[in-house]
């Protein structure tokens, strides 16, 4: 089963996206995509692990190259594209087509786990027109984004911590068994 | 209290006003209104830039939102969604919109409804109305 969860800044996506391991009882693996390379990345990443203590994890630090993330049958949370993205285009490695390579680490992770979360963010309305380089990271996300959403069985925009779920196969989803429907029934529950 | 968000000019408060038969003067402006008035207001408009202003005015505007909870729990809030697109490069403007989210969060917790107004149509994605 794959879901992406997606939302603005603070919109509650993180919440939502672990929650959707709540029911999982297999290994839980975390793919933490961003780079620890100044104090606010720094300060997000201990908010981040703060939030996620407890809820039995084990954390993989991967900033490029999700393709060699070796893990089998088990319960894979990436979080999240953007850094990911942005990593891969600004890392200096010279490589062709970063939605391409992303791609392919998906499709290798989503057939070696059982229940794949993947975060991204909504960097597409803003209405603001950006530089070149930054436009153009706005459109691989976005392509990303819509490649991985159709892959999914479900996909989840987060607004104001309130999840609107959508997807082909959400009605009739395994994820029902994994508690999506209960997060979605009564949204209070997970404040 | 009942919380009605979207983009800009998607016509939010023409559907409150419509939809809650609020009168002009019963709508404050979070862009210029006094703050103590917001906690006996029946609605407040932009609430995005009452944040903002509040932030300026070195007023923790979380604390501030659980003090409308307390005070003002039958309150209308309009606020824009802003949350959406390529991270701010300023400090300020990363921290504006940040506390927008995490007050819109707690706005959306506590609220009986949420109507999300999206290319002109209005979605309750919360409660009813």
């Amino acid at each position: 089963m794959m879901a992406l969860v997606t939302g603005g800044s603070k919109c509650g996506k993180s919440s939502f996206a672990e929650s959707l391991f709540d029911n999982y009882n297999g290994a839980k693996f975390y793919v933490a995509t961003m780079l620890p390379n100044d104090p606010e990345s720094l300060k997000q990443i201990e908010i981040h692990r703060k939030n996620r203590m407890g809820k039995g994890f084990e954390t993989i630090e991967k900033f490029t190259d999700i393709d060699e993330i070796n893990v089998r049958r088990c319960g894979i949370l990436l979080e999240c594209l953007g850094n990911l993205l942005a990593n891969e285009i600004f890392s200096g490695n010279k490589i062709n087509d970063p939605v391409d390579k992303i791609m392919r680490g998906i499709d290798k992770l989503k057939s070696n786990s059982d229940l794949f979360v993947i975060v991204s963010n909504d960097v597409a309305r803003d209405g603001i027109l950006y530089d070149d380089t930054t436009e153009k990271y706005i459109r691989y996300l976005v392509d990303l984004n819509s490649k991985i959403a159709k892959l999914s069985d479900i996909f989840v925009e987060c607004v104001y911590g309130i999840p609107i779920i959508g997807g082909k196969n959400f009605e009739n989803s395994e994820l029902a068994g994994f508690g999506i429907f209960d997060v979605f029934a009564n949204p209070d529950a997970k404040g | 209290m009942i919380f009605v968000i979207g983009g800009v000019f998607e016509g939010k408060k023409q559907f409150a006003e419509k939809q809650f038969s609020l009168l002009d003067d019963e709508i404050l402006d979070g862009e210029k209104c006094d703050f103590e008035a917001v906690f006996s207001a029946k609605c407040v408009n932009n609430c995005h830039n009452l944040i903002k202003r509040l932030i300026n005015n070195k007023i923790d505007p979380i604390e501030f939102t659980r003090e409308i909870i307390l005070r003002n729990s039958g309150l209308i809030l309009i606020m824009d969604e802003i949350g959406c697109g390529i991270i701010p490069i300023e400090r300020d403007d990363r921290e504006y919109r940040e506390l927008v989210g995490k007050c819109g969060c707690i706005i959306a917790e506590k609220s009986e409804a949420v109507i999300r107004i999206f290319c002109g149509i209005p979605n309750v994605i919360k409660g009813e109305i």
